[in-house]
């Protein structure tokens, strides 16, 4: 096998040196993945010990809108394309698996419907959304959730503006194991390899060569036709891929609360699944896990102290754009990729 | 010699301005043919029709007998056609090694494009080959942004080149170079020219009648004349249009 990696070791004393950049920023991101499961179980095994119930509730809360934070990540990270409307397939995801509950009560059936529903509505509001580009594809994607979240808002089997209520507990069988959804340390273990597998297969993805030309389409759109590549196909598969992601993750969300609202399908969501994207860290993947339990965890703990944890978040999002442009990975991981680089040699 | 690009006809109007117009070549396998004539002639415009990032309104463009009119630029790319920019067209955030792998990766299987990437040992090993030809392998590792000018004029030329195109279409590569980097990069296209058909955008005299087998003279649109460098250099026409009194 070539490896690319030893161009300059032939022939010369100098030391091996990364050519492959993007490669080595990927297996730094998954030692933080990995460094994020161990935190994950400690958490999960003091949750038990300590009989909680609310912190592992919110803890799985935070690991769904990483998922969510993922989905967007595809497209902002790697794709270069600003989505504000990716409520549209977490509310989706959420509304289809509530619906799918309420007259089955499988899980399996429930995640089957929210992935065929994200590959069609995805495709056809790619199609559009792809038509544009930069601030008109953001505010497209705006316009589409807010048609979604109206649409549902004013539809009464939906439960208006009330939501959906009474969504049964499922039982999530596994093979070897079946979890409840109302265990509250089950379920956020469940949710936790739930979500590591979505990052697994994101970052899969993102290091084929197909990923690597979103990457390319992020860097200049201009030149991708000239390597063979038909842009539209690239950002409308990328669009899918997130459609998919965020509908997978908003899956889950009636199983942890037993109802879905309106809400879930509002700018609020999408704007926060950005937030904690940038705050995480842009084009990291395991940012969108970290500024995840950062942003819940925050709006939870500020939110129980005044009603005004809107300011307090927005402060914090400025702060981070001005002092840390690249997020909390932007800071931590280059020291992964300089051990993972010393340990090459 | 057999022909590896046919222009017929070749045209464009942008509103009432016909900026090509009724153009016509060939460029034969294993030569330099060059495009020249002074700013605003329509070369750049040509180029842009031939590889598809303008769609012509009138005329064809074949490639090894196939018609590829009015294909976007990616399906050209496909068919054979590799082309350089006149101003530096990079993935200038990413590395010189990625450059040159994403453009290598056409090499690749279909079934590769979803495995991951060092499972593409084709792409790897092109890679490896032009980091050494364009002199660009201690640089490999540096994001391309970073080089220099006349490095970034050398690896646009390198990742048109990665898809082994049959035709390789290059835009006054040797734009904004000094006089010795002018010379290397001469040098280094008549040596490519071993292996590939080139046609060339040139503006330094001096290069192309030095490295074209063929040149096409173009004035207001339209061909104004064709022929061997000493021909096309004797030509009355060119000599008032494009030469000035030399």
């Amino acid at each position: 096998m070539v490896d690319i990696n030893v161009v300059e070791a032939k022939g010369t004393a100098r030391p091996k040196r990364v050519i492959d950049r993007l490669g080595l920023a990927m297996r730094a991101s998954h030692v933080l993945v990995a460094l994020f499961v161990v935190a994950a179980l400690i958490f999960a095994a003091v949750g038990v010990i300590q009989d909680d119930r609310f912190f592992l509730r919110l803890g799985t809360e935070a690991l769904i809108f990483a998922g969510l934070a993922l989905s967007v990540d595809i497209l902002l990270g790697y794709t270069g394309l600003l989505s504000l409307g990716q409520a549209l397939y977490f509310g989706l995801g959420a509304y289809v698996s509530a619906v799918v509950l309420k007259e089955v009560p499988s899980f399996w059936a429930a995640m089957a419907a929210a992935l065929v529903v994200a590959l069609v509505i995805g495709f056809l509001a790619g199609l559009i959304a792809n038509r544009v580009r930069g601030v008109y594809f953001a505010l497209v994607t705006f316009g589409l959730a807010q048609v979604a979240a109206r649409a549902v808002y004013n539809t009464r089997s939906l439960g208006a503006s009330d939501g959906l209520i009474g969504v049964p507990v499922v039982p999530i069988d596994l093979g070897v194991i079946t979890v409840m959804s109302n265990s509250p340390a089950g379920f956020f273990l469940f949710t936790l390899g739930f979500i590591v597998v979505l990052y697994a297969v994101c970052a899969y993805l993102l290091d084929t060569p197909f990923g690597r030309v979103l990457l390319a389409l992020r860097a200049n759109e201009r030149r991708v036709p000239s390597l063979g590549y038909s842009t539209r196909n690239l950002r409308l598969s990328a669009y899918v891929l997130a459609a998919v992601i965020a509908s997978l993750s908003g899956a889950l969300y009636p199983m942890l609360r037993g109802f879905v609202s309106p809400e879930l399908l509002f700018f609020t969501t999408s704007g926060n699944a950005v937030i904690t994207v940038v705050i995480g860290g842009v084009g990291t993947l395991a940012g969108a896990l970290y500024g995840g339990v950062i942003l819940t965890v925050l709006k939870s703990v500020i939110g129980s102290l005044t009603e005004h944890h809107l300011i307090v978040i927005g402060l914090l999002f400025m702060a981070t754009v001005i002092f840390l442009p690249k997020g909390i990975m932007g800071v931590v991981r280059p020291l992964i990729e300089r051990m993972l680089r010393g340990g090459k040699r | 010699m057999s022909v590896v690009l046919e222009v017929r006809g070749l045209g464009v109007r942008f509103g009432g301005i016909r900026a090509v117009d009724g153009v016509s070549f060939d460029a034969e396998s294993n030569a330099i043919t060059t495009i020249i004539g002074p700013n605003g002639a329509g070369k750049s415009t040509l180029f842009n029709l031939i590889s598809g990032m303008i769609r012509p309104s009138s005329g064809k463009v074949m490639l090894r007998g196939v018609d590829l009119t009015g294909r976007p630029p990616y399906l050209m790319q496909r068919a054979g056609m590799g082309r350089s920019f006149q101003i530096t067209n990079l993935f200038f955030e990413l590395t010189v090694f990625e450059n040159l792998r994403l453009a290598a990766q056409r090499l690749e299987t279909t079934g590769r494009f979803l495995l991951p990437v060092r499972r593409s040992e084709r792409a790897l090993a092109r890679v490896h080959e032009l980091v050494e030809r364009f002199a660009l392998a201690p640089k490999a590792g540096e994001l391309a942004g970073a080089l220099s000018h006349g490095e970034q004029r050398r690896l646009e030329i390198a990742v048109a080149l990665a898809t082994e195109p049959s035709i390789l279409l290059l835009d006054e590569p040797t734009q904004g170079m000094s006089h010795s980097d002018t010379a290397d990069t001469a040098a280094l296209i008549r040596d490519l020219a071993r292996d590939v058909t080139i046609l060339l955008i040139e503006h330094d005299i001096g290069v192309v009648m030095d490295i074209s087998n063929h040149i096409v003279v173009m004035h207001q649109g339209r061909k104004l004349a064709e022929g061997a460098p000493a021909v096309v250099r004797a030509d009355p026409a060119v000599k008032s249009a494009y030469f000035g009194h030399a």
